[in-house]
This record gives C-alpha cells, structure tokens and sequence, in this order.
C-alpha cells in the first residue's frame, strides 16, 4: 500500500511545479494542481475501500516512515500511517478539496492571480493530507505551520486592499498564540515521555496524571488557537477576507477542524488526565454557544457562516470532552460537507447579488433554483434536521453526554442548537425569500454548481451511515435513541419556527428592529461580538502604551509629590516651629529648611528621563556593591 | 620569554573585563541609539569570553559554560533585533535616533 | 598531557579585540564602528578556537559578523538622511569614563582578589567535541533550547510588529 504516501505527496509536487513558473504561465498550468487533487481523491477513495472492512478495530493498516534525523537516542522521522481515522479524514479532505479546486474554476477564472490562488490551494492540501497522515507528533506539528502559512497567504489573497492585509496578520498572530501553547506541549512530552511516535506516546508510555494534564492542557491551547475556540476565536471572523472557496475549503472544512483532530489524535493523553477532558468540554459548550449567538446578529452573509463554524467546532470540541471521540470525528466529517456546501453557496449568492449583506438580498428562490436547493439542504443539515447528515453527529453528541451524565451541558448544547436553528432561519429567510433587490440575479456556471451538487448530495444521505460509521472506528455502532433523537428534532423544529415568526413572515424588505427593540443591551453586546476584540484592543493592544503612561503619572504625581511634599511638609512643621522658637534658633531653622528644599530640588533631578543618567547610576551602585563585597567577601 | 609562557584563565577574565568596561563607556556615553546597542552588543560578548574560558579550564567536558554562552546569543540576538527595530520605529516617530529625545518618563 | 594557549595568540587577538572595541569607540562615523564591532566580533571568534569551541567560533561568525552587523548597517542606511549624518559630534563623555573605569577597575581587583580560588593555568586535556556538544544541547538541554527558540520567535514577531505594519 505503498501508494498512500503519494496521496499526500501528489498536491505537494504541483506545488513544486507552479511556484517557480512565471505567473502569465502559472495561470495557464492551473489544471496540474485540479489533476493532483482529483488523483489523490481517487487514492483515498482507494485506502478507504482497502480500509473498510470491519475498520480492523480501529488498528492501524498500514504505517512506514523514514528517520531523517536522531537526537541522542530519539529518532526523528516522517511516516505515513493509514488507520480508521486517517483513512475517513483523507476521503473528506480530497473530496472538499477537488470539490472547491473545480469550484474555483469558475469562481476565480477572471482573476489575474489565479495560478497563485491554486499553488496555495495545493500546498495547503499537501500539508493537511501529510497532517492526517503523520505517525508522530512532530511532523503533525510541521504540517499545522505550513498551513497556518497557506491560511495567511489565502485570507490575504487580495492583499492590495486594506482589510485582507489586516485579517491575514490578525489571523496569524492569533493562531500562533496557540501555536506557543502546542510547542511547549511538544517540549514537555520530549523531555517526559521521550518521543512523538503516536504509538509510543500514546499507547506505550505510562502517564503520570500531572504530566499528562499539562501536556494535555498545552496541546489543547494549540488546538483552541487553529480550531477558533473561546477566547482564541476573533481571527476567524475576519478571515472572511479571503477567497469565498479558500474559506470553504480552510477556514470551514479542513484546516478549522485540524485542531479538533489534534485532540482526538492525543485523547488517549486527555483520557489519563481527567481536568484535561473536563477544560476541553467547558471550553466547547462556551464557544459553542458564544459562536451561535454572535452568528444570530451578522448581517455580512460569509461572517454568519463563519460564526456558525465557530459554534460547530465548539460542539465537536464537547463531544472529545465527553470521551466520544466517534461522536466528534463524525460531526467533524458531516460539518465538513454541509459546511463547505454553504459556503460554496454563499459564493455562488455573493457573484449573483454583488453584495455580502444580506439585508441586501432577497427573493433568490426564484431565480436561483440550483443554488437554493443545494443552499437549503445544507442549512436543514445545520439545523439539525432529520434526515440530513448534522441531524444524526449532532445526535451522537447529544447521547453521549447524556449517557456520560453531563447534564448541564446536555442542555446548554441544545440550547447551542436551538440557536443554530434560529440564525439558520433567519439566513435562509433574508437571502431567499422576500423581494427581489437586485435585477440581474441568475445561475452560476456549471462548474460552480457540480461541486455543490455533490456536496448537498452527500450532506442529504451520508447520516443513513452513522451506525457503520462507528463500527469503522471500532466502536459499537447504534441507531439514535427515539428520545433524544425527539428532543433535538423539536429544538431545531421551534427554533425554525421562531427563525420564521421573526424574520420570514413578513414579505417587505426585512430589518432587525424587532429583536432591537425587545433586549437592546443585548443586542448591542452581541453586534460588538460580545466585547471579545474591543477587550484586545483595549489591554493588549493599547494596553502598553497605557502602561507606560500610568508609570510616567506615577513619577510625576507619587516620586514628585513625595519629594515636593517632603521639603513642604518639613518647611511647614519648622514653621510652626519658627512662631514657638522665632528668637532663638530661627536661622537654624530655616537654614535646615531651606536646604531639605534645595535637596528635594535637587533629588528630583534624578528623574531625568534620559535613559543614561539611570543607568550610570545603577553602575555607580553596583560597583559600590561589589568593593563592598569585595573587601569584606575575603 | 615570558610572552611565550601558557595563559591562564586569569588573562581571559581579565581581558573580558576591560571589553566589558569598554562596552559599558560606550553605553553610557554615546548620544545615538544605534552606537549604544552596538555597544551593548560589546557587553554581551566580554561575558561570553569569560563564560566559554571559565568552562574550558574547570570543566570542559560538561560544556556547561558553551551552552550558557549558546542561549547569551540568543537571548543577545534577540536584543539587537527588537532594539533595531526599535530604533527604526523611533526614526519614524521623531525623524532623529538621537536617545535624548526619548524622554517622556522624565519626572 | 594538558593543553595550552601560547601567550603570543593570545596576545595577538587580545590586542585584536580591545584595539578593535578602542577604535569603534573613537571613530566618529557611525558606519566605521559597525566595522570596527565586526572586527571584534570576529577577533572573539579566534578566541573561542583558542578555547577549543569550533561550534561557538562559526555561530559567532554567522551571528554576530554576519546577521547583526548587517543589521547594525541596514538600520544605519534607513535612519541616515543625509550622508554627512554618519559623523556623529565628538562626545567625551567624562562622566561615563570615569564610571567605566571604577567599574572595570573594581572588577579587576575583584579577579585579582580571588585569583588563588581559580583553576590552575593550563588547561585540562579533555576537548569535547561538535557530537558532544550537540547530543549535550538537544538532550540535558532540550527545554531551554525550546524555550529559547520561543524568545526568538517571539523577538521575530515584535521587530516586524514595531518596524513594519503600516505606520499606524
């Protein structure tokens, strides 16, 4: 089974091939890269079916590596390793990725860049095929940089206008917070356990629970900033600057959901250190209901995607959190279909109505019959809606931490899920029903619309699997439970409805003053997306300079005070001195004060602000020290 | 001929404090911030002589002395950087590197 | 038997590094006493393969003569506006002197004072070579190593923040 190495290898030699080419060329040779992916789609397809049967317990089928380097006793290498999941997240990454690849064909064919736009789309996809098909930590690790790279270049694709500059370096600032996180995690598992190999880290290494929580813990900082979880959450919004498919394919599909395969990769780890499962949980369910509510008030089309990404990868986060690593890798692989087949769609809704508000659209059922079938399917899979794909992941979340005995968060990820529902509605309302605003709406080409055809497709049929699903995985595969199943149903069904009552009922261009007028501050809290970059900007951002001014007034008022107050206070006590003793010892007196005044004069000299005179004299002190030291020392 | 004689680690110390003070003169005395990190930069090296002497004449097979030294350069390295960087920034700011006209901490 | 520095080596690249230090100094033109640091720079150089550190010798060669004295230089050329500007006034700095001097004199008498605690003169024979060094560094010393690379990262991202970005 040698050939699995070339899934990934394939996308990285069209890389090879475009970068060096000039870009008139380049834009020519765009269909090497859209040939790599679909081969390496088919080689997947391939390891799949190979892969199938039974899942072997979720055992590895195939692993081989190569060391390039030794440390001491520790060999560094870069390996293949192709078990259940790895097998289940190549078909889902080649697949979303041939998909937007064919997709942008026509979305991007008049841009003067577009040899650029499909060298970084290959690149990215070589990194998260060699990222899912690592066999250690390490080269897991190189595979997240390069596409926190490719994410960089693709958000600021348009980079000669402002806002996709700033959200490329928003983006990866933030990420790379996390990135820190991951790093030292990787650290500390070197020095405890001796290795990255995932076998002997996770299965033949015997961890201590403390070591095991901070490794954990590190690991899941890293995975919070790539997957945009609470509070590392505000790059993606604004990733939206990008190219409608780059979103789709990256910061919906594959590269959000790298840190979610982090955790289930590492959760043997998290498994030992029960806090680190508790943490990963409590940060889900917040970002899944912070993700939700902010996505409840967006007017830009793509940003109310974006934030329904945040509050779905903060439900698979919880579903991990829960030990339902079938759970989370399932709603991983529904979200990715139905998530792109959004995107796709708001593509497609963007060319037609030139515009991403959505207080600028409406009535593009009529004119838009492809697109608003496809459209639809993925938002009833959103919703939750049987029998669509997010209805039965969302459904295995829900049992498992109910069956686990999460009450509390039982109810507020259906609460998440009433949410989903109701901003579903809310966008599927504005954008296609109402009147028509814009007069030359009309179809995409076919090339835009195969691709979403296949997705909605897909997203429309693949939960009739789940069961088998975890049976590849090497779990016990079930059918949803009547209960639960009921419950989530009639969550999803009232928050339509509610999404209905509001927002589709009337047929005059919509506006939101409802929801307005009803809860104000909490409508303002939410379109300031809950204060979370207001918060930067203010401490981190502008903090500094805060700080050094709050040190400045501090001389000024405290160090001045206490010498000006110093030399006043002594002069005002000889003052009252001088009406007792005026004959006697008044020249002494003010002599004395007169002086302590020169001297505070003189000592508030000190504090110069020239950086020099304060470091002369911390020398002049230290060398004092040190005679003193000196001569008493021997 | 005592020019021919072996040196003792006394020669490095000594040596890598006259550089130090040379650093420290130029630190203190010079007016552009360029030539104060240039001399910082001085600094930096003196104490590493004396951490790769000192290792090499007490205990050289524990190489602790040129590891310090390793991280002083980067730790070092890292100074010159942001401190340029720095400079620049207050080029762009004041159109001058003079350090006197940093002196908005003045009491 | 116990290796040894000759005392002319020595010398030689003593006088290399503190003429060199002595001349940055006393140059006025600023870009001169870039020059003059990549002389001392490389000067320490030789003194760390009088010490038997090759690996040091070649990173102070890349890091130091290389990286940071063409930094030093760029940071010249962008904060130059005219060419005369290189001539900085001559600046005694007495004050200054005098501190260096006590200090450097302080420190020497200190050296002097506990020149009996020191390792004897020659050398110990063991020379640690490159793999040592290297199995040392990534083994014992894989943390700090680690870390030290955040610092530099963290370096990296604060220069570009401070002298890049859009001016704002």
């Amino acid at each position: 089974m040698g050939y699995v190495a070339a899934i990934a290898l394939l996308p990285a030699i069209a890389f090879a091939i475009l970068v060096p080419m000039s870009n008139r060329v380049r834009n020519k040779a765009v269909p090497v890269s859209v040939a790599a992916v679909v081969i390496s789609l088919a080689l997947s397809l391939l390891a799949f079916a190979q892969v199938w049967p039974g899942g072997h317990g979720g055992e590895a089928v195939y692993h081989a590596s190569v060391t390039f380097a030794t440390l001491g006793s520790v060999d560094l290498g870069v390996g293949v390793l192709l078990d259940p999941i790895s097998a289940v997240m190549l078909v889902v990454v080649t697949l979303v990725g041939t998909a937007v690849q064919v997709y942008s064909l026509g979305y991007m064919h008049r841009d003067a860049r577009i040899g650029w736009y499909y060298a970084v789309l290959s690149l990215f996809t070589a990194a998260m095929l060699m990222l899912v098909l690592s066999d250690n930590f390490l080269q897991l690790y190189m595979a997240w940089e390069v596409m926190g790279l490719c994410s960089y270049l693709l958000i600021g694709f348009w980079h000669e206008q402002v806002a996709p500059r700033k959200a490329s370096l928003k983006a990866f600032l933030t990420t790379r917070v996390g990135d820190v996180g991951f790093a030292l995690g990787l650290a500390v598992m070197y020095k405890t356990a001796g290795s990255f190999d995932f076998q002997v880290v996770l299965h033949d290494f015997a961890w201590a629970p403390a070591a095991a929580t901070t490794v954990s813990l590190l690991l899941l900082f890293g995975a919070m900033g790539k997957s945009a979880q609470v509070p590392l959450h505000v790059w993606l919004p604004d990733a939206m600057a990008g190219p409608t498919p780059a979103s789709a394919l990256i910061h919906a599909a594959t590269m959000v959901a790298a840190g979610v395969f982090l955790v289930a990769r590492a959760l043997p780890i998290f498994e030992v250190s029960g806090v680190a499962l508790t943490v990963t949980m409590i940060v889900g369910v917040t970002t899944a209901l912070v993700g939700g509510l902010l996505a409840a008030v967006q007017h830009d089309i793509k940003k109310v995607l974006a934030y329904s990404t945040i509050s779905q990868l903060g439900y698979m986060f919880v579903a991990l959190g829960a030990g339902g690593l079938v759970a989370g890798m399932y709603h991983l692989v529904t979200h990715a279909f139905f998530k792109s087949l959004l995107f796709l769609g708001a593509g497609v809704i963007i060319h037609a109505a030139h515009t991403q508000d959505m207080r600028e659209m409406g009535g593009l059922a009529k004119k838009m019959p492809v697109t608003t079938v496809t459209f639809t399917i993925g938002s009833l899979a959103l919703a939750g809606v049987f029998p669509f794909s997010g209805f039965w992941s969302k459904d295995e979340i829900l049992t498992i931490l109910w069956h686990e005995g999460h009450y509390v968060v039982f109810a507020l990820a259906l609460a998440a899920a009433f949410v989903t529902a109701v901003y579903v509605a809310r966008l599927w309302f504005r954008v296609f029903t109402g009147p028509t605003q814009s007069a030359e709406l009309k179809e995409a080409h076919v090339e835009m619309l195969i691709p979403m055809g296949v997705l909605a497709a897909i997203s429309a049929f693949i939960g009739f699997g789940s069961p088998y699903f975890a049976q590849f995985l090497g779990h016990e595969g079930e059918w949803p439970a009547a209960a639960i199943a009921l419950t989530s149903m009639s969550v999803a069904g009232i928050g339509l409805a509610l999404g209905w009552w509001v927002y589709g009922r009337r047929t005059k261009v919509i506006n939101t003053r409802p929801f307005k007028q009803r809860a104000g501050f909490v409508y303002d809290a939410l379109t300031l997306k809950l204060y979370f970059d207001l918060t930067y900007d203010y401490f981190i951002v502008r903090g500094y300079g805060r700080l050094a001014e709050m040190l400045s007034g501090f001389d000024r008022v405290v160090v001045d005070g206490i010498v000006n107050g110093a030399g006043a206070v002594w002069r005002s006590g000889t003052e009252v001195g001088s009406l007792i003793d005026t004959y006697v010892i008044d020249g002494a007196v003010n002599g004395t004060a007169s002086l302590i005044k020169a001297a505070g004069a003189k000592v508030r000299r000190i504090e110069t602000g020239h950086i020099q005179a304060y470091q002369g004299l911390m020398v002049a002190a230290l060398v004092l020290l040190m005679l003193w030291f000196v001569v008493k020392g021997a | 001929m005592t020019l021919l004689q072996p040196v003792g680690l006394l020669s490095f110390m000594a040596l890598s404090a006259v550089l130090f003070s040379l650093g420290l003169y130029g630190a203190l005395s010079r007016k552009s911030a360029v030539m104060v990190l240039m001399s910082l930069e001085l600094m930096a090296n003196a104490i590493n002589i004396n951490l790769v002497a000192i290792s090499r004449f007490s205990a050289p097979a524990e190489l602790t002395g040129q590891i310090f030294a390793v991280f002083s350069m980067v730790v070092s390295a890292a100074e010159i950087g942001l401190g340029l960087a720095l400079v620049i920034a207050l080029y762009r700011q004041r159109k001058t590197v003079e350090i006197d006209s940093m002196q908005e901490l003045k009491g | 038997m116990s290796e040894t520095v000759s005392g002319v080596v020595f010398l030689a690249f003593a006088f290399a590094t503190i003429g060199g230090a002595v001349m940055m100094l006393a140059t006025r033109n600023v870009v001169h006493a870039a020059f003059w640091l990549l002389e001392v720079m490389l000067a320490t150089a030789g003194l760390y393969l009088l010490l038997s550190a090759e690996f040091l010798a070649l990173v102070q060669v890349l890091v130091y003569a290389g990286s940071v004295a063409v930094l030093v230089l760029f940071t010249i050329m962008l904060t130059l506006r005219r060419r005369e500007d290189a001539i900085r006034p001559y600046e005694p700095g007495w004050a200054a002197a005098i501190l260096a001097t006590l200090f450097g004199a302080a420190v020497l008498f200190a050296v002097e004072r506990f020149a009996s605690q020191l390792p004897p003169g020659t050398m110990p024979a063991s020379v640690p070579d490159l793999a040592l060094f290297g199995q040392t560094l990534f083994t014992a010393w894989a943390v700090p190593f680690e870390i030290a690379s955040l610092v530099l990262l963290v370096a990296l991202v604060g220069a570009v923040w401070w002298s890049g970005g859009d001016g704002s």
